[in-house]
């Protein structure tokens, strides 16, 4: 076998090990339960249908749906502001505490969120957070957010002060100069930070599995383990609940794909 | 990477505004700052707190000193869970980079349908880990249906239930660990293989060296940089890993899954029990913090004036 063959066999192998798996639970989302449990499997449902998809519409997973998307989009909105104000202050100022302050933001990026998330449901229990609708995008901000202060940060560095300074002479106060040149220039940035910051919220399960607990607040991961234990070995709905979870951020990542692959080789954006 | 702690130092204030330019980074900064306090450095204090009280069901029943790490210590299922732990970080390390590695020097030979294929092959990076879990646990169920069950019938064997056999569960928490992982991994090593000079193959092959020695002799040690980043992010990512067990094995069978991470989601969060969960939670940072240092060691986030690892 020459290395080529050897390459591209190896190559289809790992294809079909990563897109297999995808395009099973898209197959068994459509086909009709009687084909679900068959032997041998049938690939391709035959005929499609959405009733899976309608079974989970109706037991409310709109709602899971809409409190994932609200928590992420929540978690974007405000990592971005208060992660890029507080970059924008490490790059363009020289303040008491600044280096301090940096060592300080990488160390948190580094933390698994996980490793403090038992002694902060005991702090969020004292102070009457847990189980609020302000819980999750609170967390998932502060997992983020130092995130996307270093990216910002390396981002505005990387822009000449010149073009602000000049502006600055024409007569630009520091706010108009940061809004109208800064953070445009800083747009790749912006963009690989929000992307992740969503990314983080709409996958979690763990912190909204740990920090809510009334149904109103589910999210889709936490939705389709409830779902799981309800119905068991109902295969169906549970794959439908899947590809309804994976859409988003599956989409989200092939548009911004540049933007977040940008962000890994930065250290940023972790496996 | 640390192209960004070398830039420039920041610009010296202009003197007309003094006063307000002076609050300007603290009011900027604060937020994130203050935020981070709260959610970092206090629950690291209170861990460690609790961890010396007697607390159940956030019921406090007062100080017990260190008795809590004495039982932690003292708890032959603390060590068995180390030991899961460190044979499945161990593992998924392994199969993670050399799959990580073959995918990158496979597609580098590749130009635009490389760049295709690794986007399909990050998509499992981009999903939830407790849905890749509940997608997988349906490809492995032992009944008839099932993916791996049809694919050992087509081939003339038997159907297999390899999440309750002992060796089989942990060995599909490696796999889909490394499912979810490896092309992270591969974009690493991508943009090291990058960095490598043509140059450098050109002459070896005019040598005549064979591609094996080459890859020995150029491309592995030039790649050390990057592989070393892969190394130290997945495995704090690999010991800190609970969502894909909770949704594949939680735990099982006989124990044969529960990590140290599991463990403290047993202790800590199901049965609820504060102190002796906070104990296992600040043996988990500590372990986590001697793996971070590492890891800012080898990226050389510690050395600011030095270029290490995959540049852009």
């Amino acid at each position: 076998m020459t290395r080529r063959t050897l390459f591209t066999t190896l190559l289809g192998l790992v294809l079909a090990l990563v897109v297999g798996p995808l395009v099973w639970s898209l197959a068994t989302s459509l086909k009709p339960s009687g084909q679900i449990l068959s032997a041998p499997p049938a690939l391709l449902p035959d005929p499609a249908t959405l009733d899976h998809y309608a079974r989970l519409g109706r037991e409310g997973v709109g709602r899971n749906l809409l409190n994932s998307v609200v928590n992420s989009l929540a978690t974007v909105l405000l990592a971005l502001v208060g992660g890029a104000a507080a970059g924008y202050a490490m790059s363009r100022f020289r303040f008491r505490g600044s280096r301090f302050l940096l060592v300080f933001f990488i160390a948190a990026m580094t933390i698994p969120a996980y490793s403090l998330l038992l002694p902060t449901q005991l702090l969020f229990d004292r102070i009457g957070l847990l189980d609020s609708a302000v819980t999750l995008p609170l967390l998932y901000v502060a997992h983020v957010i130092p995130m996307v202060v270093w990216v910002t940060k390396t981002q505005f560095d990387a822009l000449p002060i010149e073009l602000e300074q000049a502006a600055t002479v024409d007569g630009y106060s520091r706010w108009e100069a940061a809004r109208k040149i800064v953070i445009p220039g800083a747009k790749p940035a912006l963009i690989a930070a929000g992307a992740y910051a969503f990314l983080v919220a709409w996958n979690d399960y763990i912190t909204a599995a740990t920090m809510t607990s009334s149904p109103a607040l589910r999210t889709m991961p936490v939705a389709l383990t409830f779902f799981q234990g309800f119905h068991g070995r109902e295969w169906g709905p549970l794959m439908a609940g899947v590809v309804i979870a994976t859409i988003p951020p599956v989409v989200l990542f092939i548009v911004f794909r540049r933007y977040l692959v940008g962000g890994f080789l930065s250290g940023a954006i972790k496996g | 990477m640390s192209a960004v702690l070398e830039g420039r130092p920041a610009q010296p204030e202009s003197p007309a505004p003094r006063r307000r330019a002076a609050r300007a980074p603290y009011l900027l900064v604060g937020p994130a700052a203050l935020l981070i306090i709260a959610t970092n450095l206090i629950p690291g204090l209170a861990a460690f707190y609790t961890s010396l009280r007697d607390m159940v069901f956030f019921h406090d029943r007062g100080f017990v000193g260190m008795d809590n790490y004495a039982e932690l210590f003292g708890n032959p299922a603390t060590w068995k869970a180390v030991g899961v732990s460190l044979q499945f970080t161990f593992a998924a390390l392994v199969l993670g980079v050399l799959a990580a590695l073959v995918t990158a020097l496979v597609i580098n030979r590749m130009g635009g349908t490389g760049r295709l294929i690794m986007t399909l092959f990050l998509i499992p990076w981009a999903m939830s880990p407790l849905v890749v879990a509940i997608l997988w646990k349906w490809i492995l169920a032992p009944f008839e249906g099932g993916l791996l069950v049809g694919i050992l019938q087509f081939v003339g064997l038997g159907p297999v239930a390899l999440l309750s056999d002992d060796l089989g569960a942990p060995a599909a928490l490696v796999g889909v660990a490394v499912w979810r992982t490896f092309a992270f991994g591969a974009i690493l090593l991508l943009a090291g293989l990058a960095q490598i000079p043509a140059d450098l193959y050109r002459a070896a092959s005019v040598d005549g060296h064979s591609a094996w020695e080459q890859f020995r002799r150029i491309t592995l040690p030039l790649l050390k940089p990057s592989i070393l980043i892969v190394v130290a992010t997945l495995t704090i990512s690999y010991f800190n890993e609970v969502q894909v067990i909770i949704g594949l094995t939680e735990g099982g069978p006989i124990k044969g899954t529960t990590t140290l991470s599991y463990l403290l989601y047993e202790i800590g969060f199901e049965e609820s029990n504060q102190s002796y969960g906070n104990a296992i939670a600040v043996l988990m940072f500590v372990i986590n913090m001697l793996l971070i240092l590492a890891y800012v060691r080898i990226l050389g986030m510690d050395r600011p004036k030095r270029r290490v690892g995959a540049g852009r």
